[in-house]
């Protein structure tokens, strides 16, 4: 069976972390002109699921999925332009389409189980 | 959900930082023609704000710039001095069409970042509504 939700706490900490991401890339494409600006993004996925993971196998944490890990400063193509800034329109239109498609996996996936812990239920 | 709300503002803001930088360029441009006329110039800063609007950008104080005005030779000219000469403006028209464009595409970016927000919080929406 569905030990825990465990499928569902994966879900919505995946919305969660392209959620924050989103909010990470909006400020880096409204600052794109702002000199001396540092681009920022989010530690991958993956990443931080299997810090995390490795927290909870030693018992110091329930199997929460916490989606805020650290930021990271990223320089995209290693360019940063006289005014200091390191935003790179082209990076972060990249970067928001994948934040799009982890998005609509989360989701997709939360839809899904819902639906088939409704049908083991017996309700259509 | 807070999260998309915020940075649909943050969105919002860099549009309207991006709209004040293009008012600015077409005072510029309509007034290329303007003797003695600066160019005016607009810098953008990053709220450092940690709590309600952090990331956002909003626009810096409007400076002259300090570029030398041109001396038009124009004897004809009402506002020629005794040597026929008359101070134009240092407004360089390639300069701000540049600018415009580099405006526009922010712009544009902006859009789609707050449109991408908008779809995201909707397709939530959409979980709660079955």
């Amino acid at each position: 069976m569905i030990q825990n939700m465990t499928i569902f706490q994966l879900a919505s900490g995946l919305t969660r972390h392209a959620t924050d991401r989103q909010a990470l890339v909006a400020e880096n494409i409204a600052n794109a002109d702002t000199p001396g600006f540092k681009a920022r993004d989010l530690v991958a996925f993956e990443d931080s699921f299997a810090a995390e993971n490795a927290l909870a196998m030693r018992g110091s944490r329930t199997g929460q999925i916490s989606a805020r890990s650290e930021t990271v400063f990223t320089s995209p193509f290693g360019v940063e332009s006289p005014n200091g800034n390191t935003v790179s329109l082209e990076a972060e239109m990249m970067r928001s389409s994948e934040i799009r498609e982890q998005h609509d996996l989360a989701l997709g996936v939360y839809q899904k189980s819902l639906q088939i812990l409704r049908t083991s239920m017996g309700r259509k | 959900m807070s999260d998309l709300s915020s940075s649909m503002s943050t969105s919002a803001s860099g549009m309207a930082a991006q709209a004040a930088r293009l008012r600015l360029v077409s005072e510029n441009i309509a007034n290329a023609d303007t003797p003695g006329f600066q160019r005016k110039v607009m810098s953008f800063e990053a709220v450092s704000d940690m709590f309600e609007n952090g990331g956002r950008v909003q626009t810096g104080p409007v400076q002259l710039s300090s570029a030398e005005r041109p001396q038009v030779f124009d004897p004809g000219h009402p506002m020629a001095d005794e040597n026929g000469y008359y101070q134009g403006s240092n407004v360089d028209l390639m300069i701000e069409i540049a600018d415009a464009r580099e405006a526009q595409r922010s712009y544009e970016a902006n859009l789609k970042m707050f449109d991408q927000s908008r779809q995201m919080t909707s397709s939530i929406l959409e979980l709660l509504r079955r």
